[in-house]
Formats: structure tokens, sequence, C-alpha cells
């Protein structure tokens, strides 16, 4: 009954609002399309924006070269277990060889489900680093989108004080636009989650000053292949 | 009601103007208030200045919006069905009460007992916390501004920035209870220590409330945008997620959705986009690991209607940006907590009375100097100087609010605009009368009687000791022949 009396007072109200509509101003079509300038490198725009909003980014020229640099980082970061998505493109990386290598406990969704819920709600939460793709990348603005599905889990690149991201050519779309419409015509439901992540975590809530990592990932690192 | 220095950052319903007094006489929140201008009013102007047609995707958000909201009823419509194809839940909450209620079931219905919460200014709006805190939920908001001022007990004093107000000095002070030791004055250390705190409530919660910057109709999404990421972990840990949203927020289609992506972000902080934009649609799927198992979206009118009917439905344009508080010369000097209601800044001193009343937030349309740069600010183009003025007509007739000193005031102006020789007479007479001040100076301090009132907070600029009418007659008319005649012979 509330739901339908709701409504009802919605409907008479936008009835009565639209003597006080606003003036419109037609806009073109084209219009809000930001995208790259005229003979850009979608991959050198990436990086660069990736680093603009504070995250770290690396062009790697094929997947050796990805695989050396990633490693170097395992080191670096003293990585000791790591939670990870189960994708393609690691897979041809070799993702999971190259934790094992290094004695780098490995939490995937394979490895996840086996755990009784205690355990698994533990082990994601004191994980070292984050490893994941993306479903596309947006040049314009330095953005990954990730889609939640099994496999892809969202804590992936949320939980983690650190988290890397490998990101394709093929990936790159020039514009949020562009990311909106691939998402539209590839899913239908959308999945459940889908995240826009464009930088490490931010505040300014103390005295208007940056500072990073409050929430999810302080550290943002994304290397570029090809 | 006497205000004292600090009561007003707690308390609703306290007089605009004696709550600014003790505003100005703030120097560390006179000092944060000054660096608002440089840094976030900045970033936003250089942002439109950045966009190549800023005004025109700006006009593209708007008329998306007007649009929308001519159809209000059936967009809401098609988003309840969407949200339930996706397996959620939609609740549907007339007021503040109604709504505060659906969420309180709602958890109790789980037996839940432990809250974590994303910053929804709509849920301070309902008074959601006390509610919760009363039925014994324990309650954690999780941003970092609204965590620090929960601890204080302080109202939020920005729309994006709930604790702008406070010093590292004074966060450090209000951190320093929860962990139990002196934490440092030091930007990194106090984040750390929430960080740490907060991961604690979420992975102990049963529930997550957060607001919605966007809701889509069509595919049953709701948009949340955040820098932190508690966002996120408020709707990836908890079992269940409950969304609080405005009505006005539903968009038609995920389509529309970027336009407004690319604004909201400008006009809060300059970035081009905000860290994390979420599109969330309905529960976990099978076989996924995270995510609620439930989602419940709660849509709130408390007295969207009544506006969303009047001429000022704009103002439920709104996408709650901020941009228009760092814009405002007002509130640049005052700060949030002045204005009383929950929101702040230019918006607040429209949306307060509207829904609050008009009589009980009397001075909040005047708390403008109507110079527009909240308007040039604002991501959606909103018409807030227009408002304000519409407001203050409408204040004239409010019944309690007509002063008849006023009254006789205007009368007497409007009579002698109407009758060219008593107009003449009134500006002789000030002439000669008032304006033998001018040679003294050019502003009075103070104005006799009634009028009193003016020249308690600022000057009246005194009248010029000749009218403009006899200089033109005398001398303006002369000069004004001679420059025609000069500009005539250069051309012959
Ligand atoms: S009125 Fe405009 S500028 Fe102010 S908060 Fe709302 S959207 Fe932002």
């Amino acid at each position: 009954m509330s739901r339908d009396s709701f409504l009802a007072t919605v409907r008479q109200a936008a009835a009565a609002g639209r003597a006080h509509r606003v003036e419109h101003v037609p806009v073109p079509e084209q219009t809000g399309y930001i995208g790259l300038r005229p003979g850009e490198d979608p991959a050198v725009r990436l990086a660069a924006e990736v680093d603009a909003v504070g995250g770290t980014a690396f062009r790697a020229t094929d997947l050796t070269a990805a695989r050396d640099l990633l490693a170097s980082w395992l080191t670096e970061f003293e990585v000791r277990s790591a939670l990870t998505w189960e994708h393609e493109l690691l897979a041809r990386l070799g993702l999971a060889q190259l934790l094992a290598e290094r004695g780098i406990v490995e939490h995937t969704h394979r490895t996840l489900v086996e755990m009784p819920e205690e355990a698994r709600r533990l082990s994601v939460l004191a994980c070292d680093i984050g490893i994941t793709s993306c479903d596309w990348a947006i040049a314009e603005t330095g953005t990954l989108v990730v889609c939640s599905r099994p496999g892809q889990e969202r804590i992936a690149s949320l939980l983690p004080p650190v988290y890397f991201s490998i990101v394709e050519r093929e990936q790159i779309v020039p514009d949020l636009i562009d990311a909106i419409g691939s998402l539209r015509t590839t899913h239908d439901p959308l999945p459940s989650n889908v995240t826009l992540i464009t930088g490490p975590s931010k505040t300014g809530d103390i005295e208007l000053e940056l500072t990073t990592g409050v929430h999810g990932p302080g550290k943002w690192r994304v290397i570029v292949v090809g | 009601m006497a205000t004292t220095p600090t009561d007003y950052l707690r308390q609703t319903h306290h007089e605009f103007l004696e709550a600014s007094e003790g505003a100005l006489a703030s120097p560390s929140l006179q000092l944060i208030l000054g660096k608002l201008g440089d840094t976030l009013g900045k970033r936003n102007r250089d942002a439109w200045e950045a966009l190549p047609e800023s005004d025109a995707i700006r006009q593209r958000a708007r008329n998306i919006k007007d649009e929308t909201l001519a159809h209000l009823a059936e967009h809401l419509e098609t988003l309840e069905a969407s949200v339930v194809a996706r397996g959620g839940k939609v609740h549907w909450a007339a007021d503040a009460a109604e709504a505060r209620k659906i969420v309180v079931g709602l958890i109790q219905q789980r037996g839940a007992t432990r809250v974590v919460k994303s910053k929804s200014m709509t849920s301070e709006e309902i008074h959601l916390n006390p509610a919760l805190e009363a039925a014994g939920i324990e309650t954690t908001e999780t941003d970092l501004g609204e965590y620090i001022i929960q601890l204080a007990g302080h109202r939020p004093s920005h729309i994006v920035g709930p604790a702008l107000h406070l010093s590292a000095q004074e966060v450090a002070e209000i951190l320093s209870k929860p962990a139990g030791q002196r934490l440092p004055a030091e930007r990194e250390i106090l984040a750390a220590f929430a960080r740490q705190a907060l991961r604690q409530k979420f992975a102990e919660a049963e529930v997550g409330i957060s607001g919605a910057n966007f809701a889509i109709a069509e595919t049953g999404s709701i948009v949340l945008v955040t820098n932190e990421g508690n966002g996120r972990l408020t709707c990836a840990l908890p079992k269940c997620h409950i969304a609080l949203m405005g009505m006005e927020k539903v968009i038609p289609k995920l389509a529309d959705l970027p336009y407004f992506l690319k604004v909201l972000a400008r006009g809060a902080t300059g970035q081009k986009l905000s860290v994390y934009t979420q599109i969330i649609t309905g529960p976990r799927r099978a076989g996924e690991l995270d995510g609620p198992e439930e989602f419940h979206l709660v849509i709130l009118d408390n007295g969207r209607s009544r506006i969303l009917g009047s001429p000022l439905r704009e103002s439920l344009f709104c996408i709650r940006c901020g941009a228009c508080l760092n814009a405002c010369p007002i509130y640049r000097s005052v700060g949030g907590h002045a204005y009383g209601g929950v929101y702040s800044g230019p918006i607040g001193a429209v949306l307060t009375p509207l829904y609050d009343g008009l009589a009980a937030n009397h001075h909040l349309p005047h708390a403008s100097s109507l110079c527009g740069a909240c308007q040039a600010a604002c991501p959606v183009k909103i018409q807030i100087p227009q408002m304000l003025v519409q407001l203050r007509e409408e204040l004239h007739h409010e019944p309690g609010q007509q002063s008849r000193w006023e009254s006789l005031a205007y009368r007497l102006w409007a009579q002698s605009l109407r009758r060219p020789w008593l107009y003449r007479l009134g500006t002789w007479l000030a002439a000669r009368t008032l304006g033998r001040w001018k040679r003294k100076s050019p502003w009075l301090t103070r104005l006799p009687g009634k009028l009193a009132g003016w020249t308690a907070k600022r000057d009246f600029p005194a009248p010029a000791a000749e009218r403009f009418r006899d200089w033109w007659a005398q001398e303006g008319r002369e000069e004004g022949h001679d420059e025609a005649r000069s500009e005539g012979q250069h051309e012959s």
C-alpha cells in the first residue's frame, strides 16, 4: 500500500513540476566524449594518466618483460602471500608459477573455496598484495574497469595494502563512454559489481591534505603490456 | 537561543547569525576555511577550464535531470522492477521516520547487532545513527571524516569533507581515545590508525549501509563514488547491504552515467574520476566469494515530492558534490555548522528551508551575497541565486515574518516610483539631509531607529550630496555634447 501511495504522490508532483521545467539547451550527440588526442598511443596515454592519479605505471614490450618486472616487485615488497584473480592474461603470464617459485602463498578462487569460512576470512585479510588484470582500461582517465565474477573477486583489488594490475594493449579503450558502452553490450544483466579504479586509495579528510591508503591499497602499480 | 562556541557543532536549529559569530571567532576554523578556495575551489575551477566543452557537458547532465524528474514515477517503477529482477528488494519510505523503521527492521530481522556505514548524507538527513543506537545496534561510520566526527559527536560541516572544520591536532586528540594512547598530529599515522581500527569493524560487521550517488533504472544498479575505498568494503564484506537513496537520484539509462561521473568528481575535487566508482547490481551471484547475499534499496521521499511540484524543483538536480560550498564567500567565512541543517553552503541555504521549514530557517535565504559563484561552480548549473531570491520573496509572505516597518518602507518606495514628482522630492530631501554626510565619509555606519538593523552588520552607502539629475542638468549634458562634437570633427 505504501508503495502505491508513494508512487501516486510522486506522479502527481512530477506532473505539477512540469510547469517549472528548466530551459533545455540542445547539445550535440558527441558532447562529453574526450578520448585521445589525434595520433596518440593509447598505451602511452594510459601509463601517463595512471601516474597522474598517484599510481605508478610501467610499460613492458611483451609478457616476458612483464614477468621480469613483476618478479622484481615481489622481491622489492618482500611478498609472502598474494590474493589473485584467475584470468586468461595472468595465466599466459605464468603468474601461478612465478609465485610458487618464490614460495609465495597464492590465494585464489580455487584455494579459497576449499577453506572454511572463518579461515578464508582471516587469510584474505592478511594478504600482502593483490594482483588482477581488468575488463577494460580507460586511457583518458587512467582507469581500470574490473567486473566481479567467480575467480575475479572484488577483494583482490581492495583488501591488500599493495595492488598490482596487468593490462594488455587490447584491453585499452579511449574514453569512459567507450568502457560503459562496451559494458552495456557485453553484459546483460550487469555483473553484480563493476568497479572503476582510478588511483590508490585517497582521502583529503584531514586538513584538506592528500593522504593515501586509508582503506584500499595505498600503493598501486600497473604494467601495460605491448 | 544562546550558542556556546562548541555546541553549534552538534546542534541543529540554532540561529545562523549567532553561530556565524562563533565561527568567525575560531582561528583554527578560519585557517582551514581560508585554504578551501585555493585547494578544492581552485581545483574545481581548473577542472572546468581544462575540460573541453565543460559548459555543454554540464548542460547535458542538466537536461537529463530535468527530463528524468518530469517522469520520475515511471523511472522509479522501472528501477524497482530491475532491482527485483536482479534479486534485490525495494522499500519505499515516505518520510524519515518510515525510513528509519525500515532500516532498523531489516537489521533486526537478521538478528544483526553490528553495522558499518559508508558516507551517506541521506542517512544524516533522516538521523539514522541515533535510531540505530537506540535499537542497540553498534554503528560505525567508516569514511575517515565521518569516523572522526562520529567519535567527536559533531555534525558534518561539509558535504564531501565532513570533518573539514577540525585541525590535525584536534583529529589526533579525538582518535587518541579509541587508540588508547596519545597519537601525534601526523596525517599518515592518524590514517593508518583509522585503517586498522576500521578493518576490524569491517571484518565483524553483519550489515553494510551506504547511500547512492545514482541509481540506474534500466539495469537496477546503484552507483557509489568514493575515494577511500570504504564504500567498496561496505558492500564487499558484510552479508547484507542496505542502500538508502533520495528518490531524485535515479537516472534512466546506464548510458547516462558517464556524463554525471565526468562532472561529479570535477565538481567535488577537480579529479577526472574519483578513485572508486562502483556500479552495484543486486546481491552476489552464484559462485562468487564476496559481496552481500542480500541487497535492499530504500527509496526516500521525505519532502522531495513537495519540492518536485514546486518552482524550486531544480534543487533536486543536486548531485551533492560540494562545489558550491567551496566557491561561496559566505561558506568560506562561516563554515558548514553555522547553517544548522545537514546540508550547508549555498545549496544548504536552499534545501534546509525547503525540508525543514522556511520560517524556522529564515536567515538562510539571506546568507548569500548572490554573487553567482555557486552557480558557476555547479556541475549541473543549478540556479542557486535565483532560488534564494525566490525564497526571500516567499519568506516575505510567511505569517510571522512580516515586519510592519519593512512593509511600510516598501510601500513608500513603490509609491514614489509610481509618482515622478514624489521621487524627485525624495531624492532632493535625501541629498540635502543624509547627503551632507558624504563630505565626511562615503559610508554611514549607523542608521537611526528601525534602520539600525541594516548597519549592525554592514555600512550603508551615503547618498551623494548632489543628485545625478542635477549634475546632468548642469554639467553632464554639456560634457556629453562636447564629446559628440569633438568626435564629429574627427570624422569630417
Ligand atoms: S548545488 Fe551543484 S555545486 Fe552544490 S552540491 Fe549540488 S551539485 Fe554540487
